[in-house]
């Protein structure tokens, strides 16, 4: 696997108006967790759009190893739809398989794979919306696992998620960094992304790109997050406010 | 006990065997994707095209082509008003084609009882032509179906993903609005303007409250709507009443049984 990805000078937006996100420049290596920081409205997912070819681009260029694979926030899903975590895993098969055939006998067994891998091997059958919030964030990565893409780019995958679903998608992270895939990961919480091998600070525009050592010094967090910032725990942790107006 | 051996009728049973193709396909994806009201809006805003089509001698299923085209435009257009939600710019349409087509069948053409006929169906009128129609209309929705499943389920369950997993969601959708539209406008000959939602939307409607598997809810649902619309005929014809109506009474029947037998049953109580 190698790739990696390659952002250069990135300004684009929706429709008319000004830029969404500006002044984007940064490279991700193969086998790297990129945690992607920032307020809400400060362009992560924005910039996800632009990774996946969906955000029309003004300046600057994208270079990616192939199509990445998309982990959406999971209260996105329509949880009243008559799919099993089986169906939507099999889902990230969809892009190589014709449209007169159905899905190779591989496909299905490497759904059932990548189920096992997050730890849902036992839930294959389950309708998706009888699963916890975690459950079904982790059918969503396995989904995407199948898509067997060298890019992987997730949308807080670990907001709100019970500690068992979090330690399995960190299993995972730590899986795909050993097969040289690169993972951009949003999330609000500043430890956490101090624990992978890079950071991206967005405000609407770039403000930091570095290792985490380097990139979350608190000038670097205020001016990411502004009002939005939360010091806990006696200065050591920082939050910012979460989509949903809880903190993570 | 009816008699099959009647040609109409024979054209009315093959006409309610083709429709149920759509039903199940089409069907239960207008309930999974909430397209009942769209579907509705189309067979209703047809009416003025329907009797401007009665009056001129052309084929009802072109004229209503073009008013699904015209209706398509408008609902577009207003739906780029921000002040004006989706669902209103249907109903202010809905109910523009309505008055529109009353006034046109009442003051200008005159065509009396025949507004009953546009509004409500008929089997006795049923043509050849009509069966080719609908005919061509379920073998594309076979085709539309085997083509664009995938798109449709994954955009349905999940929009923002869709185009990450190589689909191409908005001309998916297109295409299925496009054969819901023309399942509706065949559809009209036999149910009428107002009653289309009977056939496409009912019987998907009552399947979807028995079972939580895509498979069975398109089966089930083709099947119901093959076996309403058989009943249908037969009521039609001993009642001398319309199919449309015939069918929404047998189709509200079953969902109204259906959701009261559902809504009794007893509950997995977990611990």
């Amino acid at each position: 696997m190698n790739g990696g990805v390659t952002v250069r000078g990135l300004c684009g937006g929706y429709g008319t108006g000004r830029d969404a996100v500006r002044d984007v420049d940064f490279v991700a290596e193969p086998g790297q967790i990129v945690g992607v920081l920032g307020p809400n409205g400060g362009g992560k997912t924005t910039l996800f759009r632009a990774l996946l070819g969906e955000l029309p681009t003004r300046r600057g260029e994208v270079v990616l190893p192939g199509p990445p694979a998309y982990v959406p926030q999971t209260e996105r899903a329509r949880l009243d739809f008559p799919v099993s975590a089986f169906d939507v895993a099999l889902m990230g098969a969809y892009r190589r398989t014709p449209w007169f055939r159905r899905v190779a006998r591989r496909d299905r067994y490497n759904a059932r794979a990548a189920l096992e891998r997050v730890g849902l091997g036992d839930r294959v059958g389950v309708a998706f919306g009888a699963l916890s919030g975690g459950q079904r964030q982790r059918v969503l990565i396995a989904r995407a696992l199948l898509q067997e893409a060298a890019v992987l780019l997730l949308d807080e995958p670990l907001s709100g998620v019970d500690g068992v679903s979090a330690a399995r998608i960190e299993a995972v992270f730590a899986d795909l960094r050993a097969e040289g895939r690169t993972v951009l990961v949003t999330t609000h919480d500043v430890r956490q992304a101090g624990e992978w091998d890079r950071v991206l600070c967005l405000n609407g525009r770039q403000i930091e790109y570095g290792r985490p050592a380097a990139v979350l010094s608190p000038e670097t967090l205020r001016e990411t997050y502004g009002a939005e910032l939360i010091v806990l725990e006696g200065g050591s942790r920082a939050v910012g406010i979460g989509h949903h107006g809880h903190a993570h | 006990m009816i008699d099959f051996s009647a040609p109409y009728l024979q054209r009315a049973v093959i006409e309610m065997l083709l429709l149920a193709v759509p039903a199940g396909l089409l069907g239960s994806w207008i309930v999974l994707r909430r397209l009942a009201f769209f579907t509705h809006a189309v067979g209703t805003v047809s009416f003025p095209a329907l009797v401007l089509a009665s009056a001129w001698g052309i084929a009802p299923q072109l004229a209503a082509v073009a008013a699904a085209l015209g209706f398509g435009a408008a609902q577009e257009r207003l739906a780029r008003t921000r002040r004006l939600a989706a669902d209103a710019a249907t109903g202010l349409l809905l109910v523009g084609a309505l008055a529109v087509g009353v006034v046109l069948a009442s003051d200008v053409f005159e065509s009396g009882t025949e507004v009953d006929t546009l509004l409500f169906g008929s089997l006795i009128g049923l043509s050849d032509r009509d069966l080719w129609f609908t005919a061509a209309v379920a073998a594309g929705t076979v085709v539309l179906d085997l083509a664009l499943r995938r798109h449709w389920l994954a955009a349905g369950f999940e929009a923002g993903s869709a185009r990450a997993l190589g689909l191409r969601p908005v001309l998916a959708d297109r295409l299925l609005l496009a054969g819901i539209a023309a399942a509706a406008i065949v559809a009209l000959d036999a149910v009428g303007a107002l009653l289309v939602s009977v056939v496409l939307v009912v019987p998907a409607a009552t399947v979807r409250l028995l079972t939580d598997r895509l498979a069975p809810l398109r089966l089930g649902a083709m099947a119901l709507a093959a076996a309403e619309g058989i009943a249908a005929v037969w009521l039609a014809d001993s009642l001398n009443v319309g199919a449309g109506p015939a069918l929404a009474v047998m189709g509200g029947g079953v969902f109204a049984l259906v959701a009261t037998g559902t809504a009794l049953r007893p509950r997995a109580v977990t611990a």
